[in-house]
């Protein structure tokens, strides 16, 4: 730790070094990172500004926490994690069936009904993410997909798992897969070529 | 319906980062240059429209409050518009009603934005963190769990246009860069104007194939106002006003699997249509002299010359082939630089290139001015898949 600050004598300005590492480690606890890492992010503004004018950041974050409510669409979540099917809906007017599913049709504002679904279909487009949000930097290189699939009307996006990542391509026969670990979320579902 | 003028402009530097100042900081210096170029002060204005895109950028909820309470509006009426990419263009849009309907007679629009104060502790990066920010406009129940980052969503449709199309090839993508990367050479607010070669780009590492790093539009922050007023008084300000002629807007399907196709954006084609209709062109090659289209990424702005009519669809990159959409050729686009050579201040950029179009249509665009420019088209896009699309037509007397 000293090493970072071999420069610190004569450099701060608006705080000593003890004051600096007492400030860094509350401000990581409370915006919930590593003390190490505001150091690092923090110590050359905090020690090498050399006016009272200069320009003052801290560290900060917004977060919220939340009990997510599925709603109507609660069954495809639920059919997934506990019955490994994967549902769309129909709508009893037109007979479009959606997937993602909903609980209403957008063109007849009908009611739909749950239909179990096959889980193949094919590839209307895809991108390889090679570079991502921080929840996901550590996963790339990783495709996403557009799915139609076989027995729906709309396409879902999900990921699809494959060897050569390379060899995706618009068209390629998929089919679902479920994660043996699964949440209730939308990626306990992927796909995988066939 | 009153016709509308815009009659003030001003748009701060765009930059990585403007550490020295606040979001609302920077639209206040936006305002004064817009004031300024107007010749009126502050107290003209009968209200205000504000862009603000993403919150967390702002890092606060509802920022316009904050705004229009810094450039000393309270209390006149202020309203915000946020529609993703296209925020800029829809304020403007939300602008001109509340002028044409005869409800205000000078309104004030003003778009800002800050991206960088989001910052990722673990990586030392301030871009994943702002991807997680703009992540969260992505359906969340279904779609953004898959870890799409805003360049897949404009990936997708890309992917589906070349496969339906063939083009656009990566070469033709590389070209759209380097056009914009060196237009933003001669515009003094432009965050990054380098001169690129097309073996630069090819060779930038991927970032959502087939978009490599230079396909991709920057991050920035900076702000833009202009002032729009009514026909009855628009010719009594400091410079002749540029007249908004049409104006088109559409909100497509953003669950994009819900779409009839993936390999174009409807949106685009309708706003575009509506904005023609309205402002009497039929031939927007012959008839628009310059236009500053949504460069996301390079393969959106080569399909937004399809959705804008420049061309049939499936023919986007023979423009770029054939330097139609040069500075020098037949209809220049994003002379400025657009969002890649220029950048990409979310809220602001839509009304930065309306600038950029009323510089032109002025005459006051200095090194970069395209001769005897009279009409100008603008285009913001914004959300998964440019579910929102604005075109707005711009003309001078």
């Amino acid at each position: 730790m000293d090493r970072l600050y071999s420069t610190w004598k004569g450099l701060a300005k608006t705080m000593d070094k003890q004051t600096f590492l007492r400030w860094a480690s509350r401000n990581a606890k409370r915006i919930g990172v590593k003390k190490e890492q505001v150091i690092k992010a923090f110590e050359k503004g905090m020690t090498g500004q050399a006016s009272m004018d200069a320009p003052f950041e801290i560290p900060d974050t917004m977060r919220v926490n939340m009990r997510y409510s599925y709603g109507g669409q609660s069954r495809f979540f639920r059919e997934i994690l506990e019955n490994k099917r994967l549902m769309g809906t129909r709508c009893n007017k037109c007979g479009k069936v959606f997937c993602p599913p909903r609980s209403h049709c957008p063109h007849c504002y009908e009611q739909t009904e749950w239909v179990e679904l096959k889980g193949t279909g094919r590839l209307l487009s895809y991108t390889t993410v090679y570079f991502a949000t921080s929840s996901y930097i550590k996963q790339v290189p990783y495709i996403v997909a557009y799915i139609k699939l076989d027995d729906a009307d709309t396409a879902i996006l999900a990921n699809v798992e494959m060897k050569d990542i390379k060899k995706a391509r618009v068209g390629m026969k998929v089919k679902v897969m479920f994660r043996r670990q699964r949440d209730g979320r939308i990626t306990d579902i992927y796909f995988k070529e066939i | 319906m009153k016709r509308v003028g815009i009659v003030g402009i001003g748009t701060t530097q765009f930059r990585s980062r403007w550490i020295e100042k606040t979001y609302f900081e920077l639209a206040f210096d936006a305002v004064k240059m817009a004031l300024e170029d107007a010749g009126i002060t502050k107290d003209r204005i009968d209200c205000v429209v504000y862009g603000i895109y993403n919150d967390f950028f702002e890092r606060q909820f509802q920022p316009d409050l904050f705004v229009h309470d810094y450039i000393g509006m309270a209390p006149k009426p202020g309203i915000r518009v946020s529609t993703g990419g296209a925020t800029g263009g829809s304020a403007i849009s939300a602008g001109y009603a509340q002028v044409a309907s005869g409800l205000y007679d000078i309104c004030l629009v003003v778009g800002v934005e800050k991206s960088a104060d989001c910052f990722d502790y673990e990586t030392g990066k301030s871009s994943p963190e702002v991807l997680k920010a703009i992540s969260y406009t992505a359906d969340m129940t279904y779609e953004q769990p898959t870890g799409r980052t805003a360049a897949g969503s404009f990936a997708l449709t890309t992917i589906a246009h070349l496969e339906k199309y063939g083009n656009p090839t990566e070469l033709q993508m590389a070209k759209v860069s380097v056009k914009n990367h060196n237009n933003a050479i001669l515009n003094p607010v432009a965050q990054s104007p380098i001169a690129l070669t097309v073996d630069d780009v090819m060779n930038s590492p991927l970032i959502a194939y087939p978009f490599k790093r230079y396909d991709n539009c920057l991050y920035s922050e900076g702000a833009a106002a202009l002032i729009l007023a009514s026909e009855n008084i628009a010719k009594t300000f400091k410079k002749p006003p540029v007249w908004i002629k049409g104006i088109g807007a559409a909100l497509d399907w953003a669950v994009i699997g819900n779409r009839k196709d993936l390999y174009s954006f409807e949106s685009s084609r309708i706003a575009a249509k509506k904005a023609y209709n309205m402002a009497g062109i039929k031939e927007p090659v012959k008839e628009i002299d310059l236009a500053e289209l949504h460069d996301a990424f390079t393969g959106t702005e080569l399909i937004a010359y399809e959705d804008c009519f420049f061309c049939n669809e499936g023919e986007g990159g023979r423009l770029i082939d054939e330097g139609i959409v040069e500075r020098d050729g037949k209809l220049p686009v994003n002379v400025s630089g657009g969002l890649i050579g220029c950048g990409h201040a979310v809220g602001a950029t839509g009304i930065m290139q309306t600038n950029e179009i009323v510089l032109h249509l002025r005459d006051e665009a200095g090194k970069r001015q395209i001769k005897n420019a009279k009409t100008g088209l603008v285009q913001s896009i914004g959300g998964p898949g440019a579910a929102w699309t604005v075109c707005i037509v711009l003309g001078r007397d």
